[in-house]
């Protein structure tokens, strides 16, 4: 990796303590502003999974803050991302432009006709890989990917968001199994464990049994980790990506984190009056925004 | 077509399944940049001649055709041509990845379906895919190819290699009667072939039922009558010039295939025909599921689509077009 502290030059202790902290503050901050753009998009775009992609804020910092993939993909040759929740698409656009990468007016129009900021990945917009919407598809796929790599001799990675509620689906355990067959070390799912689904809590609507013991099954390392804290994200991402073992980040999380109206509810969505006062409290406009 | 890999006459002895196989092989030895998956019918469907020849290249999933379907989407993704073979029943199961996966992306995944209509006569309804043609080409930028015998699913497949877009090939397992070797023809994707003139009745045809439908022709040449056949290898893009033409040659056209009439290829027909120059038209097929049977003979019978009855119904159809 590009972006490995841990490389073969050895930095002063001292130093290398500092830039990281350095790190984390500056991925703190585009976590941030993105949740404040997330906000000020779903004032606009009705088809704005709000809780969902709030919960995946931090997550998604961490892979494209630290270069570990990028906004402008080009080629093969590189590492991948793939939201297979896709409805938390905003997340991505909302981090995008607080890199500076997309713009408020690009954001305004997501979700519309002529946008290519559809309502769920499609390919052709800023950082998507690949389109999803479907549940558990993007995880076969990215262990499709994953396979390409290896097979072209590429020393790359698949890193694939996968929502709990997801793994109700046949096809992501035929995918986590598949990847466990072919010992896919470059295939990394990061679970987006927030308890909730659709209907509402998973214990209520499917009990997901333990997470943890049917990954192990598959022959899965199980990294357990605060999906909003980012610190901690790096570290386990450093250990996931040079452990040589098949792994799975179980990220816990809460649903609609940062907007007290959502949070740990099932509720996906606030109203525009909500999120205008919410910015207000926030003293977010638009300009100070842009 | 810009890879004959072998004359036709060098795989007119084989069956379906032997040519896919054959092809598979030839390919890998063509394009460095094959793989072919597939779902634990490696054997079955002959895609392991592919995994012998090329064991890097050869992925199995198990019994898993969703997975199957994004894996190989993403295999393709990374620049490879990927074939996903596996029989055409359990394939439906994974439409819905096909749609949002494949098509979506509009990437170049070769989806070939074996053991398609009643070729897999002994494990019935079940296995018995009837719906495949309908359900694939519904789907926008998806090539639909229904080969009639082995020596055309061999050219469908090398053919296939070269498209940059998701494709559907229909193929069945054992049972056939070839006869594509004989006759005179370049397999073009998306033309159809005209096997005989006629201005009485038009009889289009996909896939296996092309003999039987050129023995019902016989039939009726020996009645006084000068029938049209064409056989329409694809069925996605439809050969729609060749279709209008027979509609305003013939004024009645029959379609027969082993499908379900309902949505499949005698209706695929039947929207070009009403939006170009209408005509009437019998559409022949299966009405409901298969059964188990010793042959697949037995359920050409059982749903009458066979030599007589195909001849039976045009001559019905020619006589009501001159009553009109």
């Amino acid at each position: 990796m590009r972006n490995d502290l841990s490389g073969s030059f050895k930095f002063p202790l001292g130093l290398r303590t500092l830039i990281l902290m350095n790190l984390i503050e500056h991925l703190q901050t585009i976590a941030d502003k993105a949740r404040k753009y997330l906000v000020l998009i779903s004032a606009y775009n009705p088809g704005v999974h709000l809780g969902s992609a709030l919960s995946v804020i931090e997550i998604l910092t961490v892979l494209y803050g630290t270069g570990r993939v990028k906004f402008l993909n080009g080629g093969i040759d590189r590492n991948w991302l793939i939201l297979s929740k896709g409805h938390a698409v905003h997340a991505i656009y909302a981090i995008a432009a607080a890199m500076g990468y997309l713009t408020w007016n690009d954001l305004r129009s997501s979700g519309m006709i002529g946008s290519p900021l559809q309502n769920h990945p499609e390919i052709g917009a800023l950082g998507i890989d690949v389109a999803t919407g479907s549940l558990a598809q993007g995880i076969s796929i990215g262990v499709g990917i994953a396979l390409g790599l290896r097979k072209r001799g590429l020393d790359r990675r698949v890193y694939v968001i996968v929502g709990d509620g997801e793994l109700d689906e046949g096809q992501a355990w035929e995918a986590f199994a598949t990847a466990a067959h072919y010992n896919l070390t470059n295939f990394i799912p990061i679970v987006d464990h927030n308890k909730i689904q659709l209907d509402g809590e998973i214990s209520k609507v499917k009990s997901k049994g333990e997470l943890r013991k049917r990954f192990e099954a598959l022959g899965y390392s199980v990294v357990e980790v605060d999906g909003h804290d980012i610190a901690s994200l790096l570290a386990v991402l450093e250990d996931v990506e040079h452990s040589g073992r098949m792994s799975v980040i179980i990220a816990h999380t809460v649903r609609g984190k940062g907007v007290p109206q959502l949070e740990n509810t099932p509720r996906q969505r606030i109203t525009r009056e909500e999120a205008l006062k919410l910015l207000e409290e926030w003293r977010v406009s638009e300009e100070v925004l842009a | 077509m810009s890879l004959l890999l072998r004359k036709k006459s060098e795989v007119s002895e084989l069956t379906p399944r032997d040519a896919l196989g054959k092809a598979l092989v030839d390919l890998g030895e063509a394009y460095p940049d094959i793989i072919v998956v597939t779902a634990d019918v490696g054997e079955a469907t002959r895609a392991r001649y592919f995994g012998d020849r090329f064991p890097d290249r050869y992925i199995n999933v198990g019994i898993a055709e969703q997975d199957m379907i994004g894996v190989a989407t993403g295999l393709a993704l990374t620049g490879f041509r990927v074939y996903a073979v596996a029989f055409a029943m359990f394939l439906m199961r994974a439409w819905e990845q096909v749609r949002n996966s494949v098509v979506r992306m509009n990437v170049p995944v070769k989806i070939v379906g074996t053991h398609a209509g009643f070729s897999d006569a002994y494990d019935g309804a079940s296995h018995q895919c009837l719906e495949d043609i309908a359900l694939m080409r519904v789907l926008p930028n998806m090539t639909v190819i229904v080969p009639a015998d082995a020596p055309e699913v061999y050219q469908a497949v090398i053919a296939s290699a070269e498209l940059k877009t998701p494709c559907y090939i229909r193929i069945g397992r054992d049972y056939v009667q070839n006869i594509t070797h004989q006759l005179d023809y370049e397999f073009e994707i998306g033309k159809a072939v005209v096997i005989q003139d006629g201005s009485d009745v038009a009889i289009f045809t996909t896939g296996m039922t092309l003999p039987i439908a050129k023995e019902a022709c016989d039939i009726l040449r020996e009645r006084g009558y000068y029938p049209a056949l064409v056989h329409f290898h694809t069925v996605s893009p439809l050969d729609v010039h060749t279709i209008e033409k027979y509609a305003r040659k013939t004024g009645a056209i029959v379609t027969v295939e082993e499908h379900l009439v309902r949505g499949g290829f005698g209706s695929a027909v039947a929207e070009v025909v009403v939006q170009t120059y209408s005509v009437p038209m019998i559409m022949i097929g299966a009405h409901s599921f298969g059964r188990s049977a010793r042959s697949p003979r037995e359920l050409y019978d059982y749903f009458g689509i066979t030599p007589e009855d195909i001849a039976a119904r045009a001559e019905e159809l020619v006589r009501v077009r001159k009553r009109r």
